[in-house]
């Protein structure tokens, strides 16, 4: 269990970014948090990963080993070829390359870009980016995997085809996922839990789980429990909007 | 077509040259037909190679002194601000100081017997700021995701150096890069102009001498040489530039120019 304990976020400019934020993200789950633009999701996603320090509070319970991050920009190395750009995680810990090719490969099978392990970042898709940037993301076998609105530049197609992937991927590899959107249908589809943050101040206002199959497919956005976590989120983050400092 | 318009123009500018020259009676001492350039070049030819041989040595020898010095400066900057903050000063003040007052004092300092190594110290000077300044800049415009993903990755400052802001610096070095190339050469011609006779034997003295003794059109064949020099030399930069930058920078894809 990954435990945001009360964490602030202010700047010395006064701003309060984030304001005694309580999460809790269970092993295995699929954690959402929605939130309009400004909430400091973002920042939270960065504490978690340890790239930002939090003003008060503390983050508990980190797994053990590396996280995953993947950026709304798939960020990676235009210099590099796609395999170069996966293995990069592994280099940085000293892995060699013989070592990593294994791993390397298991990593692009996953995002199903076993054949273009040679192709230059310029050269692929947005979308193949995005696969890109989850196979570095997952080649060093994360119990964590940070998303900070991976698919909210993506058209819709593409989107809806890397969400079922990454259910996918979720299911089969067992990490956590906490996954920032401020889509209140796309956090509704793939989450077993979802968190709503207010805007600035950023607090956390409602918490929902999200009922349904194990295995989601389209059929899943027909079914009631979507419908109903739909309303209820979109509900809440309407008083999330409402409230006011 | 649109290729060799530029051939085209050159002839004829050169015919219009060669016919005006004549029809007006312009003396040779102040403007030599391209015809009598031409053959001034061919009759000054071994002269004119030995004189351009030693500007080409001494403007390579200070381009990649100012490029291995630049991007070590450059380096040293980017690991520490407090390195950054105490000497950048100072290479300005070197950078904004016109070259050819500096040049005599120079010269003065390591005798007057060897104006070749002022010359070398001299053009060095003048090429080395493009470099750092470049390279300074280059190693600075990380991508901000790419620089979370080192830290989070827990990246020594030897792996983030060499993975992420040498590589990320390189278009940045490449361009610079190419005005130093031009500058060494400058700098090797206004270093041996101000060096004056002697020892200096390149190609700008051959264009000075030749003035003093209103040889006007070996002057010109000299002049022509040393604009095919900075050419050749712009080409080559550019070439090494295609060929590291082409697979993956978007300004030199296939298609791109």
């Amino acid at each position: 269990m990954l435990t945001i304990a009360g964490i602030s976020k202010y700047y010395p400019s006064g701003l309060k970014a984030l304001d005694a934020v309580e999460l809790r993200i269970p092993d295995g789950s699929f954690t959402s948090i929605v939130g309009p633009s400004g909430c400091g999701k973002s920042t939270l996603l960065r504490m978690i990963a340890g790239l930002d320090v939090p003003t008060a509070g503390a983050i508990l319970g980190r797994p053990e080993g590396e996280i995953g991050l993947v950026f709304q920009d798939a960020t990676l190395m235009p210099w590099a070829d796609v395999e170069a750009n996966v293995y990069l995680p592994l280099r940085l810990a000293g892995v060699t390359r013989g070592d990593a090719a294994p791993r390397i490969a298991e990593s692009l099978a996953l995002v199903g870009l076993s054949d273009f392990a040679h192709a230059y970042p310029r050269a692929l898709s947005g979308g193949m980016k995005m696969r890109v940037a989850i196979a570095r993301a997952l080649v060093t076998r994360p119990r964590l995997l940070l998303m900070d609105e991976p698919f909210a530049a993506l058209d819709e197609i593409t989107r809806n085809r890397l969400n079922d992937d990454l259910l996918l991927l979720w299911r089969e590899q067992g990490f956590s996922v906490v996954f920032i959107t401020h889509s209140v249908f796309e956090s509704v589809y793939l989450s077993t839990d979802i968190a709503v943050m207010t805007p600035r101040p950023g607090r956390v206002m409602a918490a929902h789980k999200i009922g349904g199959p194990p295995v989601r497919d389209a059929s899943f956005r027909a079914s009631a429990a979507y419908l109903d976590g739909c309303r209820a989120v979109s509900h809440d983050l309407e008083q999330a909007l409402k409230v006011r400092p | 077509m649109i290729r060799l318009l530029p051939l085209f123009v050159g002839i004829l500018f050169l015919a219009v040259w060669e016919l005006s020259v004549r029809w007006l009676q312009v003396p040779v001492f102040v403007l030599p037909p391209p015809s009598l350039i031409a053959k001034a070049f061919a009759d000054n030819l071994p002269l004119l190679m030995s004189a351009l041989w030693v500007t080409v040595q001494m403007t390579l020898a200070a381009f990649l002194a100012s490029f291995i010095g630049g991007l070590a400066l450059a380096i040293l900057f980017s690991q520490s601000r407090l390195i950054e903050r105490s000497l950048l000063p100072y290479a300005i003040v070197l950078q904004v100081t016109p070259i050819v007052s500096i040049a005599p004092l120079i010269i003065i300092w390591v005798g007057f017997d060897h104006v070749e190594r002022a010359v070398f110290i001299l053009a060095t000077i003048v090429a080395f700021f493009p470099i750092l300044s470049n390279a300074s800049l280059g190693l600075r415009s990380v991508d901000p995701g790419l620089s979370d993903l080192f830290r989070l990755y827990r990246a020594s400052r030897w792996q983030r150096l060499f993975l992420l802001q040498l590589p990320s610096a390189l278009p940045a070095l490449l361009a610079g890069a190419r005005i130093s190339g031009g500058l060494a050469l400058i700098g090797s011609v206004v270093a041996e102009f101000v060096a004056g006779s002697g020892e200096a034997t390149g190609l700008a003295w051959r264009i000075a001498e030749s003035g003093q003794r209103l040889e006007i059109p070996r002057m010109f064949a000299g002049l022509l040489l040393l604009s095919l020099t900075g050419l050749a030399l712009n080409f080559a930069v550019a070439r090494v530039e295609h060929m590291l930058l082409r697979r993956w920078h978007p300004a030199h894809g296939e298609g791109a120019r």
